[in-house]
């Protein structure tokens, strides 16, 4: 048991290294497949009779990017990494209305962009992502194969992909053999 | 087997996102009586035709919905959330 003790993480420490630092950038004809940098992701949580955001305002002037997960909640998301003093500001300005869980560390984004970037995730995921269906600025929980996962479309051929930590290694790989078709020779 | 369910929050759906629970039935009385719980519980009539489910949105949204699909043509007919379709 005293080892056990000894090796315990404390719960503030980041982790040592990102999920994806093994993994290089995938480059193919026409898509591209990236590990986002590990900056913040906050999960901000409501009753889910509340659909919409009366706080976006708030979530925009700390910077960060809100994207809807389900009916009350919401991802907030940023490619930097936000300080213990921002989050607290940003979670009491935000208290009213919705609570604030720090995923930063819980979960990954994996990017996905080039024209041929809707085809590749169109393969593992039953997600209509045409663009009149699924427009710039629209997100998504979904499954990608077995893996659930949060797609955002953040411009005509860019998706974002946000996912659990410990699947992110899993997804990156599905990905990687889903673009396998467009693989420079 | 009703392949896409067309969730009120995420639209359309592969039932694969979803788990299915059981019928969609009134809840009894606290103080009903065993036999009319053992009914509610564990005896169900399998019905050809119209069907109410509820089922969870585990891969989306996971909220329960309440599906009423037809278990013969497997045509969904609608689904709402669960809050706001209490049998």
């Amino acid at each position: 048991m005293a080892e056990m003790t000894t090796n315990r993480i404390p719960l503030t420490a980041p982790p040592t290294q990102a999920a994806l630092a093994d993994r290089a950038p995938v480059v193919r004809e026409g898509v591209t497949l990236e590990a986002l940098p590990e900056g913040t992701i906050l999960h901000l949580l409501a009753r889910p009779t509340q659909v919409a955001a009366p706080f976006a305002d708030k979530v925009a002037a700390a910077g960060l990017d809100l994207r809807v997960v389900a009916p009350g909640q919401w991802f907030a998301t940023a490619p930097t990494v936000m300080s213990g003093a921002d989050l607290v500001v940003l979670s009491q300005a935000l208290k009213p209305e919705v609570d604030v869980v720090d995923q930063s560390h819980g979960r990954v984004g994996i990017v996905l962009h080039g024209p041929l970037a809707a085809r590749v995730l169109a393969k593992g995921t039953a997600v209509d992502l045409d663009p009149s269906a699924f427009p710039v600025g629209r997100s998504a929980t979904t499954l990608v194969g077995h893996i659930a996962a949060h797609l955002t479309r953040v411009n005509a051929e860019r998706f974002e992909i946000v996912v659990q930590r410990g699947f992110a290694g899993s997804l990156f790989d599905d990905l990687s053999q889903m673009s396998l078709e467009f693989a420079r020779l | 087997m009703a392949s896409l369910i067309t969730c009120p929050h995420c639209g359309a759906r592969p039932k694969e996102e979803f788990t299915v629970k059981s019928a969609a039935l009134p809840r009894p009385s606290a103080d009903a009586g065993e036999a009319v719980w053992f009914d509610h519980v564990y005896l169900r009539d399998n019905p050809r035709g119209a069907y109410e489910e509820y089922w969870h949105h585990t891969s989306g949204c996971r909220r329960w919905l309440v599906v009423s699909r037809n278990t013969a043509t497997h045509e969904v007919a609608d689904a709402r959330d669960a809050s706001e379709a209490r049998p």
